[in-house]
């Protein structure tokens, strides 16, 4: 999808920047990785598609590219972390050519590998908000990452270039496959059977922090001396201390881009914690992260009616 | 393992410089009766405790927290207690949310004069917490086996 427009605009984007983050295709069918492209003979390399999920965000962060200028492809999500992290004077606009992409979501492999058995490339082509499986035209709603079925934003907030026509629906309603609110049904004790079960799997390997485009503290608390917070041991309680905590830093900053969960090598659904409480902070501060670079982020502000009546 | 016949509940309560710790201050000059299991820590504003402070806890064996600071409007760092208040929040809704007794954490606006109050706020909370037992979920394992 849109590789032509993004090959051309690269070419001519790479007489100003050092480089384009992008995505290429990666050794594996179905996977894209995140690619920088910095001569114009690699733009060929340069491809978006529905398995090009990583947050390209987080690669703004890394010590060479932090002072140069760069171009970054950016779908809803990334442009909404990079808009918390311009916010967060962790980079600088003027040194970003940000090429926004409407996104309709991305497909989780899993699922498809459900429906279909084995994969093969050949079998399958791709639309925007479709897909056909030898011959057969599918919506590509039920095969979508449990994130992207419950987005809310599909167009980025913050652009220089708009790659391709805005999406007019918002996923969520289409959709209507929103994990976090199947799990709001059920009650409070099936609820933990089921965080408990999820947690004992955690081996800890904090793929989940290194890839969140959001998480760039130099020592994170999970790996501080001073104080000792936690042990590295995968623990049930310790496991639950971490993914609690880290929430909890993310708490108004979590742009819910499912970059967590998408990297978890154990399928914890971890976006799941942030999530809902980005989605409390919605309900009750009025608030999104990454929207509006100019609004006080939520625990940095107060209101003197906010939700009081648990404290005694 | 936790003898449950003779179990009482441990709590940890942070509570704030200006208003709760001086409110336990008068409770304790003012000879009021309050349970032995709250174990005191002061802290320069309830806007100073950060949510991990109260996890680790609980992770240590604590049976419950118990956060206590100046009523709004009432704070000496103007609004501490605000910002703290947002925090909680949202706190204690994932907490309950993920599973865990909405009792284990409790919060509680107590100034400086309501000596009495306090004594009544741990009263209500050592009850609490001793209805729903010893804590399970968030307590390091191998304290859950000595």
């Amino acid at each position: 999808m849109y590789e032509e427009e993004i090959r051309a605009l690269s070419v001519k984007l790479l007489d100003e920047v050092e480089g384009v983050i992008g995505y290429s295709w990666g050794t594996l069918p179905f996977r894209a990785r995140p690619f920088l492209c910095q001569k114009k003979e690699d733009v060929t390399h340069l491809v978006f598609n529905h398995f090009c999920g990583s947050n390209l965000a987080r690669y703004l962060l890394s010590g060479e590219l932090k002072e140069k200028k760069i171009a970054i492809l950016a779908k809803a999500c990334d442009a909404r972390a990079i808009t918390v992290l311009i916010r967060e004077g962790q980079v600088k606009r003027e040194n970003l050519v940000i090429v926004g992409i409407p996104c309709y979501g991305m497909v989780d492999r899993k699922k498809l590998e459900e429906r279909f058995g084995p994969l093969q490339p050949q079998d399958f082509e791709w639309h925007l908000d479709s897909l056909t499986f030898k011959g057969e035209n599918l919506s590509i709603g039920p095969f979508l990452e449990a994130t992207c079925q419950r987005c809310l934003h599909p167009n980025p907030p913050l652009y220089d270039h708009l790659i391709g026509q805005e999406v007019t629906y918002i996923p969520r309603k289409r959709w209507n496959n929103d994990a976090l609110t199947k799990l709001d049904m059920v009650s409070r004790e099936e609820r933990w059977a089921f965080f408990a079960g999820e947690f004992e799997k955690c081996i800890r390997c904090y793929a989940c922090r290194n890839s969140c485009p959001l998480c760039y503290c130099k020592e994170c608390f999970a790996e501080m001396q001073r104080p000792y917070w936690l042990s590295g041991a995968a623990t049930p309680s310790e496991n639950l201390f971490f993914h609690v905590g880290r929430s909890l830093h993310m708490a108004g900053r979590c742009v819910e881009c499912g970059a967590c969960e998408r990297a978890c090598p154990v399928d914890i659904p971890i976006a799941l914690l942030p999530c809902k409480v980005e989605e409390l902070i919605r309900g009750n501060f009025d608030f999104e992260a990454g929207i509006d670079p100019d609004k006080e982020p939520p625990l940095l502000t107060y209101r003197e009616n906010d939700p009081g009546e648990f404290i005694r | 393992m936790v003898n449950e016949d003779r179990w009482e509940p441990k709590i940890v309560a942070f509570l704030c410089h200006w208003c709760s710790y001086a409110g336990a201050d008068l409770a304790g000059v003012s000879r009021i009766q309050y349970p032995p299991n709250v174990r005191v820590i002061r802290v320069p504003c309830s806007g100073a405790v950060n949510p991990l402070y109260i996890l680790r806890a609980l992770r240590e064996g604590a049976d419950g927290v118990l956060v206590s600071g100046c009523h709004p409007g009432d704070c000496h760092y103007l609004s501490g207690n605000y910002f703290a208040r947002r925090k909680f929040f949202l706190l204690k809704e994932l907490l309950s949310w993920l599973g865990i007794e909405e009792e284990r954490v409790q919060f509680s606006w107590v100034s400086a004069s309501e000596g009495q109050r306090f004594a009544q706020v741990v009263q209500d909370v050592v009850e609490s917490v001793k209805r729903i037992g010893p804590s399970r979920k968030m307590v390091k394992e191998f304290l859950l086996h000595v």
